[in-house]
């Protein structure tokens, strides 16, 4: 049995499930089993101190949903791409915008920015007055730049 | 009695013209290039209520060889604009770019972020600013009207 560190209940009746971050793929493995079969979204939240990762599992037969949260402290969570198939863009999209880096993923690339892009926006330390530019070479791939001369 | 060509007529050539930018002003075919909510509006102007045909823009193009009429409507991102500018790029002259929107015009209410091109003219160059959030269908057409007055009156320069 997983130790769960704290478990509420939402105001839409959801569960909502804490669970330690060595836990969560041992958890995430046991929901799968017990019928949440579809991974909806996985969100990640800035505490300043700490990274959040919230993760919403649906049992598409009952229609429940379930909600996991869990933390950690130096950027890094364990990847659950290979129990669901949907995790690996969403897990991507996470690394874009906050920058965690999820361990054992396959293809860990930015998602939506250029690979050169500096920081990453959702943080709460990232720098907005520093503008940055995109533009496409000649390959058509984008890259980012300081250089407002070159690009938009 | 007959009469002797002599070359003079001065007054034909300003009338191809204008008859030309008359023609031209009727056949405006905008291009699809709905980016965000704006689109939503920017179809409407196509549907059965207001007829964007009547005013001989026939349908929206796919394609951007076939149309004059980059009608931007919604959020310019920086990925965004290196294939707006390619897109533009491949369009045939004569083209004109309406902006639909404030996003389009200066970033709208997304100006302090960090992903949006502050205006679509540092992209392209700007015929007709539609300004709104959302612009209304029928200040959208207007705004296309404006744009046939403006073609109508170049050969005038
Ligand atoms: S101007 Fe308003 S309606 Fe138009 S794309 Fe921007 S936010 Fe959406």
């Amino acid at each position: 049995m997983v130790e769960i560190i704290e478990e509420t209940k939402g105001k839409d009746g959801r569960r909502n499930l804490k669970v330690a971050k060595e836990n969560l793929v041992e958890l995430i493995k046991d929901l799968k089993s017990k019928g949440y079969d579809h991974l909806s979204l996985i969100t990640g939240i800035d505490r300043k101190d700490r990274l959040e990762v919230v993760y919403h599992l649906h049992n598409m037969k009952e229609n429940v949903y379930v909600v996991v949260r869990t933390e950690t402290m130096d950027e890094r969570m364990p990847s659950i791409s290979s129990l669901y198939a949907s995790a690996n863009w969403e897990e991507r999209e996470q690394y874009d915008m906050l920058g965690i880096v999820f361990e054992g993923h396959p293809n860990l690339k930015r998602m939506f920015l250029p690979e050169s892009w500096v920081g990453h926006p959702l943080r709460k330390n990232y720098d907005l007055s520093k503008v940055q530019y995109v533009n496409m070479d000649e390959e058509g791939n984008d890259y980012a730049t300081f250089d407002p001369g070159d690009g938009w | 009695m007959a009469k002797v060509k002599s070359g003079e007529g001065g007054a034909l050539t300003t009338t191809i013209d204008q008859a030309m930018e008359w023609a031209r002003s009727n056949s405006l075919w905008p291009l699809t290039f709905g980016l965000a909510c704006c689109a939503i509006e920017m179809m409407a102007i196509q549907a059965s209520n207001l007829d964007i045909s009547r005013f001989g823009s026939e349908i929206f193009r796919n394609s951007p060889r076939q149309s004059d009429l980059m009608i931007v409507s919604g959020t310019v991102t920086k990925k965004m604009a290196p294939r707006l500018r390619r897109i533009y790029d491949e369009m045939p002259y004569p083209k004109y770019v309406i902006a639909m929107g404030v996003c389009v015009i200066q970033g709208g209410p997304y100006h302090l972020g960090y992903s949006v091109v502050l205006g679509v003219d540092r992209v392209v160059p700007v015929d007709v600013y539609v300004p709104g959030c959302p612009p209304t269908p029928e200040a959208l057409t207007y705004g296309i009207m404006l744009l046939q007055k403006k073609i109508r009156n170049e050969a005038e320069r």
